[in-house]
């Protein structure tokens, strides 16, 4: 009897057993577009890479996440224009870009979030404070959006120049990404 | 008396002698060094870390900075154990312990982990990027760098030799009329020259900048490569026209035979030579 009042007992609990135990919760990096902007008195242009890939692990309610996205996988539509952005942001030396933020878990299930960015990028580190982003929460994907208001001058770069008029210093990269969620632990680590 | 005067003189030279090179002899036995590179978890450098290097046994700690590519270096070390620390602002330390023998520069790179990370922070390696695709490479970098600068050159000059060239153009119209003075041909003539020497300079920084393996032109640039061929063919053809269009015109002559296509082919070479330029100026 006593062993059947147990068993319903921890039958009951189970389902907050994993949170008890601290189990990390993943989320795995789906989908992603990374747009760059670029400005110049003659024309605007902008550089697209779906080759991001990313991770989250949620540990006591904080969750950590990481993403990366090779430099030289920006597509302009022109092949000069790609290889000297790469030559400028020293992409071949330094070819990850990296971005790493903190979140509470909670915050995943918001609407709209300020995350404090950490960004390797041409060898510097930045770190953009509160910067605004859009959830929205479908089953067990989230997806976000955003732009980073990101600057040539913030990671040493110098500007790329056409017609020797340089592009402008800002250069907000603009994010969108889906995120799937992986409860428990021993989720896959790679896409 | 002299030769004792001598060797007093031999005897106080050999007893100085090891005196004399007292620092180089030291310097010989404490001649070890270290050095290496830190970097984070990512494998971007970190400048300005402290690099604390302590003799195990003499407890004697000398200390270096790391310079804006993460690079350390302490020389002069005696040989033994050392203890190496590495401290940086937003890392948490780290120590190592290495063996320096006599006269062996040892190379000791480090890695640091951020402050108060969580231990599950998910890492690079995690997000199973292949190797060739996060691995950083110097030589790939200064190959792109000199591709840049040569083709920096080959901008400014291609821009400097639209003056004259459009010069020439207009000089043209007087130097081949009906009633044309030698002056009109000279002038026409030494504008089309400078418009040549400064047109191949250009295009050997464009010819010779360094190619990138894999990489097939699209976009814009492929028009503007496209276009090269109508102009440098232009460019070659345009002047030995010219020159046979000159000599029948001194010599009293109308221009005849192919050399009355100079003016044409002078006029689709100036208009492919800015159809190049605006083909990556402006977005069509």
């Amino acid at each position: 009897m006593k062993v059947r009042a147990l068993a319903v007992f921890l039958a009951g609990f189970s389902p907050a057993l994993p949170l008890l135990a601290g189990a990390d919760n993943q989320w795995i990096l789906e989908q992603s577009t990374l747009t760059w902007h670029a400005s110049h008195p003659l024309h605007q242009s902008e550089g697209v890479s779906h080759a991001a890939r990313g991770k989250g692990v949620c540990h006591a309610g904080q969750c950590e996440f990481l993403i990366a996205v090779p430099v030289k996988s920006f597509d302009s539509g022109d092949t000069n224009r790609d290889l000297h952005m790469i030559q400028a942001a020293r992409g071949a030396e330094f070819p990850m870009a990296v971005v790493r933020t903190r979140l509470p878990e909670d915050a995943l299930s918001s609407t709209s979030i300020h995350a404090d960015l950490e960004i390797q990028f041409a060898g510097q580190t930045v770190q953009y404070k509160q910067v605004p982003l859009h959830l929205s929460m479908q089953g067990k994907e989230v997806r976000l959006s955003g732009s980073i208001p990101a600057t040539l001058s913030d990671f040493k770069i110098e500007p790329p120049t056409l017609l020797m008029i340089p592009v402008k210093n800002e250069i907000p990269i603009h994010v969108e990404m889906t995120w799937q969620e992986n409860s428990g632990t021993g989720a896959s680590t790679s896409k | 008396m002299i030769s004792k005067l001598v060797k007093l003189i031999l005897w106080m030279i050999m007893c100085a002698l090891p005196l004399a090179f007292a620092d180089t002899l030291r310097a010989q036995v404490a001649g070890s060094t270290i050095s290496g590179t830190i970097t984070d978890a990512s494998g971007t450098v970190v400048q300005l870390a402290t690099i604390k290097v302590k003799n195990t046994v003499t407890g004697q700690t000398i200390q270096a900075q790391s310079d804006s590519k993460g690079n350390y270096g302490v020389q002069n070390l005696v040989p033994g154990d050392y203890e190496v620390s590495v401290s940086a602002a937003g890392f948490t330390p780290k120590t190592a312990k290495i063996t320096l023998s006599q006269g062996v520069g040892q190379i000791l790179n480090m890695s640091l982990s951020k402050l108060g990370v969580n231990p599950n922070e998910p890492s690079l390696s995690d997000l199973g990027f292949p190797p060739s695709e996060t691995k950083g490479s110097v030589q790939e970098q200064a190959r792109l760098d000199k591709r840049s600068h040569m083709l920096k050159i080959h901008q400014r000059l291609g821009l400097i030799t639209t003056a004259p060239l459009v010069a020439t153009v207009i000089t043209g119209t007087f130097a081949g009329g009906r009633s044309t003075s030698s002056t009109d041909r000279n002038v026409h003539m030494a504008l089309g020259s400078v418009t040549a020497g400064l047109y191949f300079t250009s295009a050997t920084y464009a010819i010779f900048a360094p190619k990138i393996p894999g990489i097939q032109a699209r976009g814009p640039i492929r028009l503007h490569k496209t276009l090269a061929w109508i102009h440098g063919a232009g460019m070659i053809l345009s002047p030995a026209l010219g020159a046979m269009a000159y000599e029948q015109r001194s010599r009293g002559e109308r221009i005849h035979g192919i050399a009355g296509a100079h003016s044409a082919v002078g006029i689709v070479t100036a208009a492919a030579y800015g159809a190049a330029i605006l083909s990556v100026s402006v977005k069509f």
